[in-house]
């Protein structure tokens, strides 16, 4: 089902992408369909579900300014990020919002992991190492409290422009690409973890080991 | 071994085959109060005899003018000046500005392609340009979406135009193309986006195709004898790049050419070097992955390879060879040799023979690299040529999904394509590095058209154990293969060098310093901070008799990327970063021209 999913998704990037439309209609399609599917499936609470949330300020307020949500549990764009629970090896929140889940011991998610991997391959030579901005591209760590995840998945798989006199900004549209689209929830989940203070600079030194799970909807979406 | 050969470059420039070839070009080479290709002189020295501004009145440098190019980003690459007029480049939208020196820099015209934005979004490494050439009355610019255009010098117009390649599988143009004989030499970028590298040249006088000569694939594609194109000194064999690869690989391979091209007149030879495999996991790619990471030597009139030499078989690291190809005529062993000194990204530098293509001297140009013991000089052993790979460094030998720890030098390179410089009057190169280690963790990869391909994840810090800096700006023997001095910088220099007969040697800093030293001693002694970070290269000229030097700031580049936001160490364990100088505390974007002068 997941992979049959994926693939759906992805022929609707193909689609739009190809034509080079700027996808409010994609962002609406992908993000509902994305929300039906991790919605519909079982929450599948692993061992780790136990283990203490990093940010497990889950009873806090939220956080009312767009300053770092440190240790808070809702970003400054009012969604929450408490891990509720897991699907295809990757944390969700009770919105099914993809999240990322670090034990106080430092150890994070194999989902997260994965996200920073896949940022630095696929985002950094742009937006820097971390997620912390390049001279001529956002800190995507700071976009990303501030931006929905649906608004992130739009701009993600349809790219962006700003073409003026006073910049030359041009995001690629990366519905198309298996690098990037089979990882998007994890790329996701990592950049929320930098932005909220959770997870340092530089590689996670310790990772829960990748689940047969991910490596199942992995092996499909990557040769789908 | 101090013998000078003074004015050895001249003499390359000057040489009695001047007429066979473009002679607008060395026409415009020979005057030293020109600056008329980006390198300086076809051997890309960046050597001027100008001596006016010497290492005793360097001191009392001061700004003369300055201009605002209107672009933000990255400013790679320099000005040329031909008479009496100055040729501005800028990153994309690649405007070009002609300036009247005769009338205070006054823009007689320019020129503003419109090109599809879309090829910004395939420039893996910020939207640089290695700036203009000039030929027969003609500004040569190579357009980031592969457009080749001749512009008319004199009023802008458009001469002809041609579009050697295509941005919607990822090829670009970033190089500077390189006007030989009655050909323009046009390079390609894209590694990251696994195209299939290629010299193309064309015709200058109308921009058509002459020849194209591919870094891989089929023998007749490449432009290569498998009897008489030799790999140091034996013939290459049929196939020698199809045996190298596995399946078709190759067809998205990479092997791109994006640096410096330098030309001998005298062998009818074009000098430049291939850039890395594609995609940065080797594990997808076995074989030695033939021709990337390769020095070139090509006749300039039929694109025929005379010579190869693979730096870095089956590279595990991205260093390409791109980096530009110095060709001076010194006595080696007791014998006038015509040489061939090149810094490779992977931290060796190699001085060769290149006539023959003979290897005489590879060595460690940053003593921190750590990625090979060496490289086999015995010209009877198995693996002569061949560098001796670290097994602990070896991204290859630890696998996929394995996290290669501690690799000196970063993918960076111990040096980028900020090209070095070479005095004829101390014999010493002077040389921009990166003095950067990194973590490289190779994965799997797909390929998809026109998306990045490339397959590691990686973190780079500064080189442990040193100075705690980023870079280093050295002096180089490329006879005894050793540094002769070594000034430590904050920040990688990203800047091309630039030698004079006043002895003086400049660059620019991260920081947007442009720096003076003695060019015996290394002593700085001069600096100004310009408005934004140097990753542009230092020129000279003369205007009204009085000497001036040139330089680009506008930070960014792959510098721009790594540094802007500091790097850090995950050595030092989690959480200890932020402790290393953040390029963004220095520097904001700019674009800016600065022209320096001495009083009076």
């Amino acid at each position: 089902m997941t992979s049959k999913t994926t693939a759906s998704l992805m022929a609707i990037c193909v689609a739009y992408a190809a034509c080079a439309m700027a996808g409010t209609a994609l962002a609406q399609t992908t993000g509902t369909a994305l929300a039906q599917t991790t919605g519909a499936a079982p929450a599948q609470a692993g061992a780790g579900a136990a283990a203490a949330v990093s940010g497990d300020a889950a009873e806090q307020p939220a956080a009312e300014a767009p300053a770092p949500a440190q240790a808070s549990a809702t970003l400054p764009n009012g969604q929450e990020i408490a891990a509720d629970h897991m699907e295809n090896g990757r944390w969700y929140t009770a919105e099914d919002i993809p999240t990322f889940k670090i034990s106080d011991d430092g150890t994070v998610d194999w989902a997260t992991f994965s996200g920073y991997r896949r940022y630095s391959a696929e985002c950094h030579v742009c937006h820097g190492p971390d997620g912390e901005g390049s001279t001529y591209a956002p800190a995507l760590k700071t976009s990303v409290l501030n931006m929905g995840y649906y608004d992130f998945l739009e701009i993600a798989a349809s790219g962006k422009q700003e073409v003026n006199t006073t910049a030359n900004l041009v995001m690629p549209a990366f519905g198309t690409n298996r690098n990037v689209w089979c990882y998007i929830d994890d790329i996701y989940a990592y950049l929320v973890a930098r932005g909220v203070g959770d997870l340092p600079r530089g590689r996670p030194a310790k990772k829960e080991s990748k689940s047969d799970e991910f490596a199942a909807q992995e092996d499909s979406c990557m040769s789908g | 071994m101090k013998k000078v050969v003074n004015g050895a470059c001249l003499a390359l420039l000057l040489s009695g085959t001047a007429a066979l070839a473009n002679d607008s070009v060395m026409a415009a080479i020979a005057k030293p109060e020109q600056w008329a290709i980006q390198t300086g002189d076809y051997a890309n020295t960046r050597y001027s005899t100008l001596d006016q501004i010497t290492k005793d009145n360097v001191k009392d440098l001061r700004v003369a003018w300055t201009f605002s190019t209107g672009v933000l980003r990255g400013h790679e690459g320099a000005p040329l000046v031909i008479g009496d007029i100055m040729y501005v480049h800028t990153p994309f939208p690649n405007n070009v500005f002609a300036l009247d020196l005769n009338d205070n820099g006054k823009i007689l015209w320019r020129y503003e392609p419109q090109q599809d934005p879309n090829v910004i979004a395939v420039m893996c490494c910020d939207t640089v340009n290695r700036g203009l050439s000039y030929a027969d009355g003609m500004i040569l610019l190579g357009q980031a979406d592969t457009t080749v255009v001749a512009l008319d010098a004199e009023s802008g117009e458009v001469k002809w135009t041609n579009k050697i390649g295509d941005p919607g599988i990822g090829e670009t143009l970033t190089a500077t193309v390189v006007p030989i004989k009655d050909k323009v030499m046009v390079g390609i970028s894209g590694g990251e986006y696994g195209v299939r590298g290629r010299m193309t040249a064309l015709n200058l006088a109308d921009g058509t195709e002459a020849w194209k000569a591919y870094s891989t694939g089929p023998d007749d594609e490449m432009l290569v004898d498998p009897e008489k194109t030799t790999h140091l000194g034996k013939p290459i064999g049929a196939d020698s790049s199809l045996n190298s690869w596995e399946g078709d690989q190759w067809k998205i391979g990479g092997g791109p050419i994006w640096g410096w091209f330098s030309y001998d007149p005298d062998l009818n030879l074009v000098y430049y070097g291939t850039g890395n495999p594609s995609t940065w996991n080797p594990s997808q790619r076995p074989g030695d992955n033939k021709w990337s990471m390769t020095i070139m030597a090509r006749d300039v009139d039929t694109g025929m390879a005379k010579w190869f030499y693979q730096m870095t078989p089956h590279d595990e690291w991205d260093y390409d060879g791109v980096n530009e190809m110095i060709l001076t005529n010194q006595e080696f062993d007791g014998q006038e040799r015509k040489l061939l000194t090149h810094f490779d990204r992977n931290g060796l530098a190699y001085t060769m023979d290149r006539e023959t293509g003979e290897l005489l001297v590879a060595e460690k140009f940053d003593p921190a690299v750590n990625w090979t013991t060496g490289v086999d000089m015995d010209p009877n052993s198995e693996t002569y040529g061949r560098p001796a790979v670290v097994a602990e460094y070896s991204t290859e030998q630890n696998g996929e999904d394995e996290n290669t720890t501690g690799v000196c030098p970063a993918a960076l390179g111990t040096k980028d394509q900020q090209p070095a410089a070479f005095s004829p009057k101390t014999n010493l190169f002077y040389v921009p590095t990166n003095h950067v280690c990194m973590d490289y963790e190779p994965f799997r990869v797909a390929y998809t058209a026109g998306q990045p391909y490339v397959g590691a994840t990686l973190s780079m810090y500064p080189a442990p154990d040193s100075h705690g800096g980023m870079g280093n700006f050295i002096a180089w023997d490329n006879i005894k293969g050793e540094i002769k001095w070594s000034l430590p910088e904050q920040f990688s220099v990203w800047s091309g060098a630039l030698a004079t007969a006043g002895d003086v040697v400049f660059y620019g800093t991260l920081e947007g310093y442009l720096k003076a030293i003695d060019a015996e001693t290394g002593e700085e002694l001069y600096k100004f901070k310009t408005p934004s970070g140097i990753i542009g290269n230092v020129m000279t000229y003369v205007h009204d008799g009085k000497q001036y030097v040139g330089i680009l700031s506008g930070v960014g580049g792959w510098a721009g990327i790594g540094l802007a936001a500091g790097l850090t160490n995950p050595n030092e364990g989690l959480g200890a970063v932020g402790g290393y100088a953040s390029l963004s505390q220095y520097t904001e974007l700019g674009g800016q021209l600065t022209v320096f002068e001495l009083p009076g």
